[in-house]
């Protein structure tokens, strides 16, 4: 039974609230132009959608209510329920273009990967700030937080879905420079790290990843093949212009020319129909919701905290550049979401229980110690 | 409680070491500048994208999605001079492919082929020979479907990506091969004419005039190209329309020609499996009646192009159905010619109408025996009666008296050695030779002896057709040598005029009328005289003039004394007959040239007669009545 404190209604921050529903309006109306989708083929992705943002809207609200502290504990629990689901989709997971990354629910798909980001931003801000050390962690250190993100990383890379594991292995990186290394930590993991690199190359990339990548490198060679999406994204972006051809006028996505328009192309759409100044009002909406996450971070009462909202901003930020590289030419199609704008609800979900730590870690940036007010009980 | 506990360790690591968090803390500031990096990063690429680019991917999103089609303007219809149509057009609708609109063609190909009537392997051949053509021109692989194929491709177009079916107006000739050499043909254009034509014009794969009027008067028939701007899905399939700018069709085309003449004719020359050429003239305007060249093209053969096989048997053809006749190919005139040199004798004062010359079967000449066509003699002959009985010997005298340059000289004023003029490509000039042009062209003095030939028609001599034809206009009509033309009326779709007939005198005789006169008698008593050399010709209730000749082939020695049916086909005479009717007041002018016909009168001569008859039928007929 929780008594809630007077001052965390006072701490809750609007700029971060009136940042998430911005982005998420123009997500929402973006998904609406991008999955108008031909006649008698079901519910609209848009409304499935707009079912998410609810259920998101609960989510938010139940993980604002406790201290963010207790996750420390809860992230055993979670930990190990996802790697389960990452193991139970593996054996019962619906399969998409050879891989195995749904778990069907019913209502929603669950794809466990997406949740398996935030768990692993969680486990390693709680292990980081329980063990602290502020010289450099030696490998020694590290054995731990590796062996944890090499699990579900593995798991996931099996599926198998490179983008996601490869997420997995940027998050661990972020996060693991930002505390701070060894010198002798720093060499041998960078150099084992590509040493792992060449070997996936040569041995555990699928035929299709390859592939991939090689039309990124030359994508004018294959024009309707594996570069198609790639051209096809930049030829809505940049026909978009300066103003853009209008919202719901957008002819690459509305003629299905545009692959994917709705998930991981989404952007490319909202570029198209609102051209270079819809999209500097978007990125800059968008980016600053990043940069306040970091001011959150910089704001917050310990290390958790810190360690934490630096996390979910990482888990959003390198997603979203990644996206948006791929959609504007510079990466080959890996499959990474635009969070928050492509169709999807365990993306969705992830990311908005990732904003609701943020809030959380926001809305109790004062130390119990310095409150006037009541105590946290359990 | 174990909770607490845990939360208790964490808090009592906070407070040991505030000025960590500090250090921590000031990382992020870093971290902040890697992000607005990052974000620059994506803004430049978007100002790349969509402001420097801008204007170049909307072109290709434009590409991506709108077809434009051409719309292939009807051609221009081509009537006779009453309006009757013998030349028009019907659609016919072709499947076409469209690379860019193509998903998995081999399965396309594979279901297609079947209901086209056709080998997966030919289709696969058709789009392997268009593989040089750009991705967004559609690549034929079938004509002239039938309603029913059509109709099953139209309703099941969503089955078959990348597959078009497209109307295109092909050629309908209602009177089957009139006037086919005159008319012309079609064929896709050349590579050569694609390069020549005006830019936009024309495209690859385009139908365009060959031959004949169908080429020379393109630019009247083709129309203009319609345009239909379609917006297509990423499979290719239609969306809507945009816009369509409707085809103008070409424009009409009236002949001077007559259906009746041209068919009589025709058939006359046919049911002979006769080679040569039949014009019709009108003597006081130049307009051409008919203009028949036998044997025919086959127009059928060339719709959708012709066929290789096809077009090795017109040209092995040793009769050359490709060449019109009728200003293409030239001969020696033979008799026809006396004419022009009776005119020469006559206006240099060499003779008169009374001059009597004694034909004894031959004439001597330097050490050389020149023979009359009628071995026994004529006798005394003057002008009239050496028309009508086409006497040698007195045109030999006349002809040696004025010499070859006179000779020249009045035959090109009555229109021989030099192009008609009329609408024809590869019009033939022929040849009125003179010692000028000897010493240039053969490099040998002019003898004496071979003016004698050419004033009978022989020699160097050589003229087509229809420069007889003009000849005999020019003689009927006192002098006017009037351009042959065979266009009467063009009329554009609304309906306008936008050129008629004008009669055009190219040169004119003047001072010449009387001589002009005598010559028309003789040339009437060669059909009405008792002894003419064409009383074969005659027609109750018309009075015809004209003349007969016969072209020696070769002189051959070897052959003078077999009887004419011996003699091989190729090396027997050419039959002439020209004339103009009515002789008192001459309306028409007709020429009939027979290859190897043998003799003017009985070869060329009923041809003639049926032409005649034909023209004059209404008139004919109220006068027997």
């Amino acid at each position: 039974m929780f008594r809630v404190d007077r001052r965390l209604f006072e701490n809750f921050d609007m700029v971060l609230m009136i940042l998430i529903c911005l982005v998420c309006t123009m997500a929402f109306f973006n998904l609406y132009s991008a999955s108008s989708p031909p006649k008698g083929y079901g519910a609209a992705p848009y409304i499935k959608q707009a079912y998410f943002f609810l259920i998101c809207f609960a989510l938010f609200v139940f993980v604002i209510s406790f201290d963010y502290q207790e996750l420390h504990f809860w992230n055993y629990p979670f930990y190990i329920f996802i790697i389960v689901l990452l193991i139970l989709s593996y054996f019962v997971g619906d399969s998409a273009g050879g891989a195995q990354r749904w778990i069907n629910m019913g209502f929603l798909k669950l794809q466990p990967s997406e949740p398996a980001k935030l768990m692993l931003v969680i486990t390693l801000a709680s292990y980081y700030s329980r063990k602290e050390i502020n010289d450099g962690y030696s490998l020694k250190d590290l054995a731990m937080p590796i062996a944890l993100t090499a699990l579900p990383f593995v798991l996931i890379l099996k599926q198998p879905d490179l983008g996601t594991a490869l997420m997995l292995g940027i998050i661990f990186v972020s996060m693991t420079v930002f505390v701070k290394l060894k010198m002798s930590a720093y060499t041998i993991l960078g150099s084992s790290g590509i040493a792992l690199g060449v070997f996936a190359w040569e041995r555990l990339l699928k035929p299709y990843q390859k592939q991939r990548i090689q039309t990124f490198l030359n994508p004018e060679n294959d024009p309707m093949g594996h570069g198609y999406q790639i051209l096809q994204s930049k030829i809505a972006v940049g026909s978009g212009g300066k103003f853009g051809k209008g919202y719901l006028e957008g002819t690459q996505g509305h003629l299905h020319f545009l692959p994917e328009r709705h998930t991981d192309f989404a952007f490319s759409v909202w570029g198209e129909e609102w051209g270079f100044t819809g999209s500097l009002v978007f990125l800059g909406v968008y980016f600053f919701l990043l940069i306040w996450g970091l001011y959150v971070a910089m704001n917050a009462k310990d290390r958790f905290g810190v360690l934490l909202s630096f996390g979910v901003v990482m888990l959003i930020f390198w997603q979203a550049v990644i996206n948006l590289f791929m959609i504007m030419g510079f990466l080959p199609v890996v499959g990474i979401p635009l969070p928050l704008v492509s169709y999807g609800g365990s993306s969705l979900i992830t990311t908005m229980l990732g904003l609701a730590i943020l809030m959380n870690v926001r809305m109790r940036r004062f130390h119990a110690s310095m409150s006037e007010g009541g105590t946290r009980v359990a | 409680m174990r909770l607490k506990l845990a939360f208790k360790e964490v808090q009592e690591i906070e407070e040991r070491d505030d000025g960590a968090l500090d250090l921590l803390k000031k990382r992020l500031v870093a971290v902040t500048v890697v992000v607005l990096f990052f974000f620059v990063v994506i803004i430049l690429r978007l100002w790349f994208l969509q402001i420097t680019n801008g204007v170049e991917y909307e072109k290709r999103a434009y590409g991506n999605r709108v077809r434009i089609r051409q719309l292939a303007p009807p051609r221009g219809h081509i009537l006779d001079r009453f309006g009757r149509e013998i030349v028009t057009n019907r659609p016919s609708f072709n499947v076409a492919l469209l690379q860019e609109d193509s998903h998995d063609l081999s399965d396309v190909l594979e279901r297609l082929a079947p209901i086209l009537n056709m080998e997966v392997s030919e289709l696969w051949e058709k789009v392997r020979e268009a593989s040089g053509t750009p991705r967004y021109l559609p690549i034929l692989l079938k004509e002239d479907i039938d309603w029913k194929t059509l109709a099953y491709l139209e309703n099941h177009n969503h089955e078959f990506s990348g597959i078009r079916t497209e109307v295109q107006p092909v050629r309908v000739y209602r009177y089957n091969d009139l006037a086919a050499n005159v008319i012309g043909y079609l064929g896709s254009i050349s590579k050569q004419e694609l390069a020549e034509a005006d830019s936009g014009v024309y495209s690859g794969g385009d139908i365009v005039g060959k031959r004949g009027l169908e080429r020379l008067r393109e630019s009247d028939l083709r129309g203009e190209k319609g345009h239909s701007y379609t917006e297509v899905d990423s499979k290719g399939f239609e969306q809507q329309m945009l816009k369509a700018e409707e085809p103008l069709p070409g424009r009409e085309i009236r002949l001077t020609l007559d259906v009746d003449l041209q068919q009589i004719a025709e058939s006359y020359m046919d049911a002979g499996e006769k080679s040569g050429a039949v014009v019709a003239m009108e003597v006081n305007t130049g307009r051409v009646l008919a203009a028949v060249s036998a044997p025919t093209i086959h127009i059928q053969d060339f719709i959708g192009g012709i066929s290789s096989t096809k077009w090795k048997e017109l040209l092995d053809n040793p009769k050359h159905p490709l060449i019109n006749k009728v200003a293409q190919a030239t001969y020696p005139p033979g008799s026809t010619y006396k004419m022009v040199t009776a005119l020469a004798g006559l206006a240099k004062g060499v003779i008169d109408e009374d001059t009597v010359f004694y034909c004894p079967g031959r004439y001597s000449f330097g050490n050389r025996t020149y023979r009359c066509w009628k071995h026994s003699g004529h006798g005394p002959v003057d002008l009239e009666k050496a028309i009508s009985q086409s006497c040698d010997v007195y045109f030999y005298q006349v002809a040696q008296r004025v010499g070859v340059d006179s000779l020249a000289e009045y035959a090109q004023k009555l229109g021989l050695g030099k192009p008609t003029g009329i609408e024809m490509e590869y019009e033939k000039a022929g040849l009125t030779p003179t010692k000028k042009w000897k010493l240039k062209n053969r490099k040998a003095k002019w003898q004496e002896g071979e003016t004698l030939s050419v004033g009978i028609g022989q020699g160097f001599n050589i003229t087509s057709p229809l420069q007889i034809c003009l000849m005999t206009a020019t003689i009927a009509n006192g002098g006017k040598v009037y351009r042959p033309q065979l266009v009467e009326q063009v009329v554009d779709p609304e309906g306008n005029i936008v050129e008629s007939f004008k009669p055009e005198i190219t040169s004119e005789l003047t001072g010449v009328d009387h001589y002009l006169e005598a010559i028309r008698k003789g040339m009437e008593e060669v059909v009405q005289g008792k002894r003419g050399t064409a009383r074969s010709v005659a027609i109750d209730g018309l009075r015809i003039a004209g003349k007969t000749g016969t072209a020696q082939v070769v002189k051959l020695a070897q052959y003078k004394h077999l009887k004419e049916e011996d003699i091989p086909y190729k090396y027997r005479d050419h039959a002439w007959f020209t004339c103009f009717a009515p002789a008192d007041n001459p309306e028409i002018a007709v020429t009939v040239l027979v290859e190897h016909g043998l003799h003017g009168g009985s070869g060329a001569g009923p041809i003639a007669k049926a032409v005649l008859k034909q023209y004059f039928s209404g008139r004919l007929n109220q006068i027997v009545q």
